[in-house]
């Protein structure tokens, strides 16, 4: 663990730091989108396979579901990358940890879209 | 002088949870509280998306598997997991929208108001969301 905190944007970079707070403030509008489409809209309503289906019809929710799924990586590794910079450990190795963090982040990407698709395809 | 890797592990074991811990509850004022909450409920969503996604997985594997699946979550204990979550994102979200603030220069000398600001927003976020849960029975009485 680090002995001294520095700020964020001096060990992770200024692109990183910046990058975190505008994936945020989209995030704030794709998350309100997907969970009161997904959740609330039918609040109560019985979800299953047919649901689903039927939802994934509509382009604007392939369109929301596929770019949230984008945001919230970047964003949510991206500040694991923060999180992790605050140990020596983790600082010392930091070409690893980016290696491991973008591959991580694009196996996921493209497990998402690859579940999705037989929704899509219908 | 050089310290044995055992020493550090106590030294750090000490920095992170002793009583002179920045991280001890007494010694966090507001704003420490609000930096530690942002990073746990942050750490919880990431985790939380992977399940997400391994969910989602039973369905494209299998549609009996994710109705039955479905089915479980559609329990009371799940829903308020479920509402738990929400509660997290809420508070995430909202703490975030403070950072962001703080950086673009507004309202630090004030940060202690305007964290309560954001949990007053926040509280109202939390039982409008809990309220439309409630009143279309996903808590089927049993709980409240
Ligand atoms: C609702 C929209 C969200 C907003 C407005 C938001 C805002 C922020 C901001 C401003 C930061 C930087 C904090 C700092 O540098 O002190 C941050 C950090 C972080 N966020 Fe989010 N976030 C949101 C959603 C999410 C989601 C969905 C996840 C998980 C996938 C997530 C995971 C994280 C993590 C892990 C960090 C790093 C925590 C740290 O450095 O202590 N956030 N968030």
């Amino acid at each position: 663990m680090s002995e001294h905190r520095i700020a964020t944007s001096k060990v992770a970079g200024t692109w990183a730091w910046f990058f975190q707070r505008l994936s945020a403030v989209l995030l704030v509008i794709l998350l309100a989108a997907h969970i009161i489409a997904a959740h609330y809209w039918h609040v109560g309503e019985e979800i299953s396979v047919d649901t689903v289906n039927e939802r994934l019809k509509n382009v604007a929710f392939i369109a929301i579901d596929y770019s949230m799924l984008a945001m919230v990586l970047l964003h949510g590794l991206n500040g694991t990358r923060t999180v992790l910079f605050d140990f020596d450990m983790f600082i010392k190795r930091r070409k690893a940890v980016d290696k491991g963090l973008w591959i991580l982040g694009i196996a996921t990407m493209i497990w998402g879209i690859v579940i999705l698709w037989p929704f899509i395809s219908g | 002088m050089k310290i044995g890797n055992d020493d550090l592990r106590a030294r750090t074991f000490k920095w992170l949870f002793g009583r002179n811990s920045e991280f001890w509850p007494t010694n966090m004022k507001t704003g420490m509280w609000a930096w530690v909450g942002h990073r746990l409920t942050g750490i919880i969503l990431v985790v939380y998306v992977f399940m997400h996604l391994s969910f989602l997985t039973q369905a494209s594997l299998s549609h009996e598997k994710f109705n039955s699946l479905m089915q479980v979550t559609a329990q009371p204990a799940f829903v308020f997991m479920d509402f738990m979550l929400v509660c997290a994102v809420i508070y995430h979200a909202m703490n975030g929208f403070r950072v962001v603030l703080f950086d673009m220069g507004v309202g630090i000398r004030k940060q202690k108001l305007v964290f309560w600001i954001m949990m007053a927003i926040a509280a109202v976020l939390v039982a409008v969301g809990f309220w439309l849960l409630f009143d279309a029975g996903l808590f089927n009485g049993e709980w409240f």
